[in-house]
């Protein structure tokens, strides 16, 4: 009997039950939506502020001291001790693998560059890089190199292959200088190189030679040498743990800090898996990136729960209402016997039913709202959160519940006949 | 019946007050919606000043250098404060190479402490120099960084430049995983007499977007012919991207929350004026002019809409300051022209929810609505 009437009730006078099943429908649908942006936006923020490069610099532990001004290293290049290109492999074998984005090797030297039409030799800056090299490890690749870690290097041409030994690209200040366009061959220390491309960057790059790696070996005659690494890796703003000195801490603790993507344990692993390497986070993008990344997940958090208070207040609001429009079936049902007890669970029964199915509906809603949203910013979809569902649903329940309880119990609480006298 | 006898505003009071629940609901959703209102648009348009202001902590994003070799004018400071205003921070910086006790190279770079420790905020430091404390006679204290302290013996050490030899003292050390570990910081001063060299680059954080920034390069650039002023591209490009970026999601946010709540309080509305058909039909047949009757209704939702904007525009503006306190350490001030806008839009969902199911109820008749659906 109960169920047949809660049925009965549910679908007549449709019109009626239309304002509150389409207020907590939008109230799910805004709530999912804003915890959905909120939950991910981190992450996606995470992909974004990896066009500031990279974050942490792999140098030879036993070096000596650099002595770099304005960018240019004033140290003859020979000098000081070299890490292993092929080591590089081992980077995408630690803890955090997933996390590493990019890995920039970089060998610094001098070479002489002479133009093809008879002109004076130069001696300039070149660093071997790579471009677009293809990192292998177990039966996986992953595309690394230079210019994906300099988002900010504009290029003019191509940039040179990583295997040809007859390739460059050159920056721009440098090309200016020495009349080059791309096309152009030009000699370096008496080998024939053809120009791929100039690269504009604002900063020393602009004065330098960008050679492949493998070029960069044969002219310094070191093999497999590398000078420095950069690595881009997402990691977790800094916090109380992760400035803590990792050999000071307790075993649980250490394992806490171990497992956790700081800079610093990012270094840490790095340092393990490359011997004589020394990792450092570099402090300004760590440091910078997590500055702005709590900041902006906090506001969208923040706004976030003023969505969900403001949902909550609006879809009370409509409950309220949508049963004050009913206090007659109320009263109707008293007259004609019904207890209290029965008259209220039926209604919060169908209150219940209602806020289940529109809130579910309004779960589906703000998923796909977010996965818009996400797309539309970000150029990434925001994935269903199945975990937004039971919050979805909960509140749902709780707000046309708590909305729409003052409105039956007051009722309860009159004569039936003044009630059905009352007019709607 | 002597209409005089029920002013309009006595009819007013006492149908608001009789139906409390009923009022309050609905005042209750047009506090809701101004307060929603007030605050997304404070929050939103202090977004960009707030957001550019987290990208301070990047540090400079214009770098002005003198020509290789040479020093900028003693003058360029001032100019460039005096150019880029009091809210840009400023620091120089001049380098040299020094010989250590071994002879090794080493960079030592004279700067300002307080303006680098006002700009360089990831620069982990055990304990500030205090430059103003030095004393004549005693060694200069000098910021090593924790590269450079490796080839150095001991807290004292001597550094030769050119044939003059400066002791030093070693007062702090400088972590910060780049160039800057490899480096002796002392204060500029103590760096010109020992060098004789004044500053060759100047580090500029100049708040603002990237046209802003954009803007002061140029200006930059005309003042100073013959310096080196280029913008930190890798800073400057990503942070147009993200503020770009966290505007959108919050303009996304703002629109749907204000249509979900602005649709709420709509149908709550609306609701509520459609109940009293009956009230409606009574005045009409009582006599009433339609004009009578829908000027009841609206002056009802006026008063509730202008109630609500201001309860509403407190409690976002509250709510604003909160939030800017709280994330970005800032005082977001109450936004005056959301006032307005706020009371605006209430009055037009309000007046809106009056107005539609008054299109419904006139053509009906009294009698047809009073007997019943």
């Amino acid at each position: 009997m109960f169920f047949r009437l809660l049925l009965e009730s549910l679908f007549r006078q449709r019109r009626r039950k239309l304002l509150a099943a389409t207020a907590i429908l939008l109230g799910t649908a805004t709530v999912t939506a804003m915890l959905a942006i909120g939950t991910s936006v981190g992450d996606k923020l995470n992909h974004e502020l990896s066009s500031y490069g990279a974050n942490i610099l792999v140098t030879p532990k036993a070096d000596t001291l650099d002595v770099v001004v304005g960018g240019v290293s004033i140290r003859p290049a020979t000098a000081g001790s070299y890490l292993r290109e092929s080591d590089l492999t081992k980077l995408k074998g630690i803890f955090w693998r997933n996390n590493i984005l990019n890995l920039s090797p970089e060998l610094p030297l001098h070479a002489t560059l002479t133009q093809a039409q008879p002109s004076q030799p130069a001696t300039v800056p070149a660093l071997g890089l790579w471009f677009h090299h293809t990192l292998h490890y177990g039966t996986e690749s992953y595309a690394m190199g230079a210019p994906a870690m300099h988002r900010w290097w504009r290029l003019q041409g191509a940039w040179p292959a990583d295997a040809a030994l007859d390739q460059a690209a050159i920056g721009s200040k440098l090309a200016a200088q020495m009349h080059i366009a791309p096309g152009d061959s030009v000699a370096l220390n008496g080998e024939p190189v053809r120009i791929t491309g100039i690269v504009s960057s604002g900063d020393a790059t602009d004065r330098t030679l960008l050679l492949p790696l493998a070029l960069a070996q044969k002219i310094t005659g070191q093999p497999d040498a590398v000078r420095r690494v950069e690595v881009q890796a997402l990691t977790k703003p800094e916090d109380a743990l992760a400035r803590r000195n990792p050999d000071s801490l307790s075993p649980a603790l250490h394992d806490r800090w171990y497992c956790s993507p700081y800079a610093n344990s990012i270094a840490y692993q790095i340092q393990e898996a490359l011997p004589n390497a020394q990792a450092e986070p570099i402090r300004r993008i760590t440091q910078g990136e997590g500055t702005i990344l709590q900041r902006i997940s906090g506001l969208m958090w923040l706004v976030a729960l003023a969505a969900l208070l403001a949902a909550s207040f609006a879809v009370a609001a409509s409950m309220t209402t949508a049963i004050l429009e009913r206090k007659q079936e109320i009263g109707l049902m008293r007259a004609m016997g019904a207890s209290q007890f029965s008259v209220a669970s039926l209604f919060f029964a169908e209150t219940a039913l209602l806020s289940l199915l529109s809130g579910a509906l309004g779960y589906l809603l703000g998923s796909l709202l977010a996965a818009r949203v996400g797309w539309e910013i970000f150029h990434s979809t925001i994935a269903f959160n199945p975990v937004l569902l039971p919050a979805a649903l909960g509140m749902a329940l709780l707000v046309s519940i708590a909305g729409g309880a003052p409105s039956v119990l007051r009722t309860l609480g009159m004569q039936p006949a003044a009630v059905l006298r009352e007019d709607g | 019946m002597k209409r005089t006898q029920f002013s309009l505003g006595f009819i007013v009071r006492r149908s608001m007050v009789h139906r409390r629940v009923r009022s309050l609901a609905a005042l209750l959703a047009l506090t809701v919606s101004a307060a929603v209102a007030t605050t997304l648009l404070t929050l939103y348009v202090s977004l960009n000043r707030q957001l550019h202001q987290q990208f301070r902590a990047f540090g400079a994003n214009i770098v002005l250098t003198a020509p290789d070799g040479s020093t900028l004018p003693s003058e360029t400071l001032a100019t460039v404060r005096a150019i880029a205003g009091s809210e840009s921070r400023i620091v120089p910086f001049a380098y040299a190479v020094a010989q250590t006790a071994d002879g090794a190279p080493i960079v030592v770079a004279g700067t300002d402490f307080n303006a680098a420790r006002a700009m360089d905020s990831w620069w982990q430091v055990s304990r500030w120099p205090n430059a103003a404390a030095a004393t004549p006679g005693s060694p200069v204290a000098a910021m090593v960084g924790t590269r450079a302290q490796g080839f150095l013996h001991g807290d004292d050490f001597p550094l030769t430049y050119n044939g003059h030899t400066l002791a030093l003292h070693t007062e702090a050390t400088l972590r910060t995983g780049a160039a800057e570990d490899s480096r002796i910081f002392i204060p500029l001063a103590a760096f010109t007499a020992w060098t004789g060299q004044s500053a060759s680059t100047l580090e500029i954080q100049a708040p603002g977007s990237a046209a802003q920034v954009e803007d002061l390069l140029h200006r930059l650039r005309a003042a100073l012919p013959g310096v080196q002023v280029h913008a930190v591209r890798q800073l400057v490009e990503s942070e147009g991207r993200i503020v770009d970026r966290t505007r959108s999601l919050m303009l996304s946010s703002l629109v749907l929350i204000a249509l979900t709540v602005g649709i709420c309080v709509l149908a709550t509305l609306t609701a509520s004026v459609l109940e009293r058909r009956r009230d409606f039909a009574i005045m009409k047949a009582l006599g009433s002019t339609q004009h009578q009757v829908a000027l009841l209704f609206l002056l009802e939702a006026a008063l509730l809409a202008l109630a609500g904007a201001a309860a509403g525009y407190l409690l976002g503006s509250l709510c604003a300051f909160g939030i800017g306190a709280w994330n970005f350490h800032a005082t977001i001030p109450p936004l005056w022209q959301a006032a307005p806008a706020v009371l605006l839009l209430n009055l037009f969902v309000a007046l809106l929810a009056a107005g539609l199911p008054m299109r419904i109820l006139r053509t009906m008749e009294p009698a047809t609505l009073l007997r019943g659906e």
